[in-house]
């Protein structure tokens, strides 16, 4: 495995009005790394994650993806270049069918037709690929999302709350999957509430509040950062 | 749109006369714009018959006159109770169904599409399509004499009750509890549902009250405007849509800003660039879209 | 491209039968006027049928078709079909300027189309420029005036939309329009380049108003403007495409043949009646067949294309 970052974020920042919703944020992924992102409400984690892939231009900072800049390109334009992400609410084409959702990525990104046969049967939606996704409970539109995400053959993978609303048989079921993913080179980026999903996940996490970094390292070790601990506990 | 008092040529008085004239025609196109504006802020639907109600009020207006002999003023308070109470009805009818359909927006503004077109065909069927028009001096003979220029005595008349009724829009907005409900449900419909507010009921006032302003409006047209056809609807829709988005959609204060300075740009340009008058709702609709959703005010329209 | 031969049926019978209907059936202009608005009920149907952007508006390609056809030929003295190219591209020209209102969200859009098309109709209308578009005094085209000849150039067009159309219906770029439909950003997570999906589905419609207006130009060869800028020629093709079922080649085809029919059997005299008939069937349509009449057909179990 190279050790090599594939993506890089240096200083990011974006306001909206007088608000400072991610200030200075910087992180490196390399192939196969798992990141957890965790902080508490409106700490700034998914403004972050929209910034890294393309749905909002950041204010200042750039982001890399293995050397090359691609600060400010249209998701769909990244999406090509192999970053993608899940989205906390999933929102799929709910008038196609499940195959048509994940196949219509593997098209616009250029990746072999398999590749949407094999992110159906990596996230077990296949029985279901002729259902259209508007029929689809929550946890499978999950799924259905991140199967459209894989879809794109994606180095890096941004999770933006896969865990949220999930059953715990589906949670682990769901970690195993992640870390399988992780297991063929992919980076990820996983942001989480429920830090016992995260731990069967990974080790490294940041921590942000209020728009900021506010530590970065092992996750056991956060818990006993007196910081984190104050802006979860004492808020 | 041919304005009798409107003076051709250029003149510094031209001016002075296009900003009164100007300031006249903006409470009325402020009336004119509040029905659709309340409508819309309380249920987010474009009332696109909203113009054909109008029609319907300058229509009934005729008729009490021609009929009944009576005075449009008369007509008003009347008349005025029968367009609240069909607007609950019709609210009633049509919205609860409406908004649980997904894509509502989209299904509701084809719903009053349909809605307009079949007002519209009915008052041919019923009245012929035919422009109509009251006898001007049906608000007294004399001209007014105002800052040494000459205005049809209908103008001042018009304003007065244009006036008169954004007056009383302000005093139910800000002066009555249901009124101050009304704003509660602008703000956010769940929210004022979650404390309490029966949305409905508040909603389906407040579509009566716009179809009411839209009669009141419709009225003034026959004197404002020189004569309502039934096939009147469709334009004047858009310039109220026109007014409403570029005071701010959901704002009904905007709504008057955006009447004033759309009666006044309208009179300027009625005394300058006569033959390009007509234009000027679709320009400044589409301008203030494209460059300023929001209208001089309110909020963001866009999307991704 | 053609999957299955229903496909290249469609697209090769219904100008076939066009053409020759002429031979069984002798009131030409009637035939015209059903391709017309078969033509723009498909190119409604290209627009709004794929992305939900419903263009109220849309006579104004129409018209802006038959003015840059009419215009080429009375100072350019180029032949009518080459006529009908440049009315084509006209409409073409002033999509790519109205681009910008596919920012707005659906009502926006939707109302802000009808407000272009009408400020389109009051800038050719206007005694301003009548030595430019003749003001509203109309334009006369009687020196390349053929009826025969515009009857088949219409069939021809008539067969290109549908193509168009049934190409949506098969392809990625279709099935990527209604993607974006559902969800823009979810779209754009999926590769798609939703600004240029948007932007060419407007252009294919825009087209094929223009060249439409621009036939229709050249059949009637005398017109004012009120003629081609009339809104209810964007009423009708917008009905006529919600009553057959957007979204579908079939749709529009059944919607414009019915009712069309139905306009021609009292339309015309009591034109009231048939503005009162389709007020409410739109109302009864969006709230209990929002998906129009060939969704009965997918009811009973039929494959609707």
């Amino acid at each position: 495995m190279s050790s090599e970052a594939v993506l890089t974020a240096r200083d990011l920042g974006i306001s909206f009005g007088n608000l400072k919703a991610v200030d200075g944020i910087s992180l490196d992924l390399k192939p196969g790394e798992i990141m957890g992102l965790v902080g508490p409400n409106g700490s700034g984690k998914t403004t972050l994650v929209n910034l890294v892939s393309g749905l909002y231009r950041p204010d200042r900072g750039e982001v890399r993806l293995g050397g090359r800049k691609v600060t400010g390109l249209a998701p769909h334009h990244l999406a090509r270049l192999g970053l993608n992400r899940t989205f906390q609410v999933p929102k799929p084409f709910h008038t196609l069918t499940v195959r048509e959702n994940v196949e219509l990525a593997a098209f616009y990104t250029r990746q072999e037709p398999h590749t949407a046969e094999k992110a159906l049967e990596f996230t077990e939606l296949a029985p279901l690929a002729d259902r259209l996704a508007g029929s689809l409970n929550v946890g499978q539109q999950k799924l259905l999302d991140l199967a459209r995400a894989l879809a794109t053959g994606p180095r890096i993978l941004l999770v933006d709350e896969l865990g949220a609303g999930l059953g715990p048989m589906e949670l682990d079921q769901v970690a195993a999957k992640l870390l399988e993913l992780a297991g063929t080179g992919v980076a990820l980026l996983v942001v989480e509430h429920l830090l016992a999903f995260l731990n069967q996940l990974t080790s490294r996490v940041l921590v942000m509040n209020a728009g900021t970094r506010i530590f970065e390292g092992k996750l056991a070790a956060a818990a006993e950062d007196p910081l984190v601990v104050e802006v979860f506990l004492g808020g | 749109m041919n304005l009798p008092g409107a003076q051709k040529g250029w003149s510094p008085d031209m001016l002075e006369f296009s900003l009164i004239a100007g300031i006249l025609f903006g409470l009325f196109f402020a009336l004119v714009g509040m029905g659709l504006n309340l409508v819309f802020g309380v249920m987010r639907i474009v009332n696109l018959a909203h113009g054909d109600f109008m029609m319907l009020g300058a229509f009934g207006a005729f008729w009490a006159y021609n009929l009944l002999g009576w005075n449009p003023l008369v007509t008003i308070p009347v008349q005025g109770l029968a367009f609240v109470l069909a607007g609950m009805a019709l609210y009633y009818l049509l919205v609860p169904r409406l908004v649980a359909l997904k894509d509502f927006e989209m299904i509701s503004l084809v719903l009053f599409f349909g809605l307009s077109q079949t007002i519209e065909a009915l008052a041919v069927l019923a009245f012929g399509n035919n422009p109509r028009s009251i006898f001007q001096p049906v608000f007294g003979q004399a001209p007014v004499h105002f800052l040494g220029r000459t205005f049809p005595v209908a103008w001042p008349v018009s304003a007065a009750v244009s006036l008169f009724f954004l007056i009383l829009v302000y005093f139910y907005l800000y002066r009555t509890r249901a009124g101050y409900a009304t704003r509660a449900v602008m703000a956010s419909r769940d929210e004022a549902s979650a404390s309490g507010v029966n949305v409905d009921r508040i909603s389906a006032l407040t579509f009566g009250l716009g179809l009411l302003l839209a009669s009141v409006a419709g009225m003034l047209s026959l004197f404002m405007l020189g004569s309502v056809s039934p096939d009147f609807g469709g334009n004047i829709t858009i310039t109220a849509f026109a007014v409403i988005v570029f005071g701010g959609l959901g704002d009904p204060v905007g709504t008057v800003l955006g009447g004033l300075l759309y009666g006044i740009g309208l009179m300027v340009m009625e005394s300058y660039l006569s033959s390009w008058a007509n234009i000027l709702p679709y320009v400044l609709l589409l301008a203030t879209l494209l460059v300023k959703p929001g209208g001089i005010m309110g909020k963001e329209v866009r999307h991704v | 491209m053609f999957r299955k031969p229903l496909d290249l049926g469609l697209v090769v019978l219904i100008p076939v039968l066009f053409a020759l209907a002429p031979l069984a059936y002798n009131n030409q202009l009637l035939l015209f006027n059903a391709m017309v608005f078969l033509a723009l009920a498909q190119g409604i149907n290209i627009i709004y049928g794929f992305t939900g952007y419903l263009p109220f508006g849309y006579v104004g390609f129409f018209g802006a078709g038959a003015y840059g056809a009419s215009l080429t030929v009375m100072f350019l003295h180029l032949p009518a079909p080459v006529a009908v190219l440049l009315g084509g591209l006209t409409a073409l020209a002033l999509g790519l300027v109205l681009s910008p209102l596919l920012r707005l969200s659906g009502v926006y859009f939707a109302i802000a189309s009808l407000a272009a098309s009408e400020a389109v109709y009051y800038v050719i209308a206007n005694p301003g420029l009548v030595n430019i578009t003749k003001g509203p005094y109309g334009v006369s085209l009687d020196r390349v005036y053929s009826p025969e000849f515009s009857y088949l150039v219409m069939a021809v067009i008539v067969g290109l939309v549908t193509a168009v159309v049934v190409y949506l219906k098969r392809s990625h770029l279709g099935l990527s329009l209604k993607a974006v439909r559902d969800d823009p950003l979810s779209s754009e997570t999926a590769g798609i380049d939703v600004k240029r999906q948007r932007m060419l589905a407007w252009s294919w419609s825009a087209l094929f108003a223009g060249l439409t207006g621009a036939v229709f130009a050249w059949q009637i060869s005398v017109f004012y403007p009120g003629t081609v800028f009339d809104p209810s020629i964007s009423i009708f093709a917008i009905v006529f495409t919600l009553f057959g079922g957007a979204g579908t080649v079939l749709g529009p085809i059944l919607g414009t043949v019915v009712l069309y029919g139905v306009y021609n059997l009292i339309g015309i005299t009591e034109p009231q009646y048939f503005q009162l008939i389709y007020g409410v069937l739109i109302m009864v349509l969006v709230l209990f067949l929002p998906e129009g009449i060939v969704s009965l057909l997918k009811r009973g179990g039929a494959n609707v294309l």
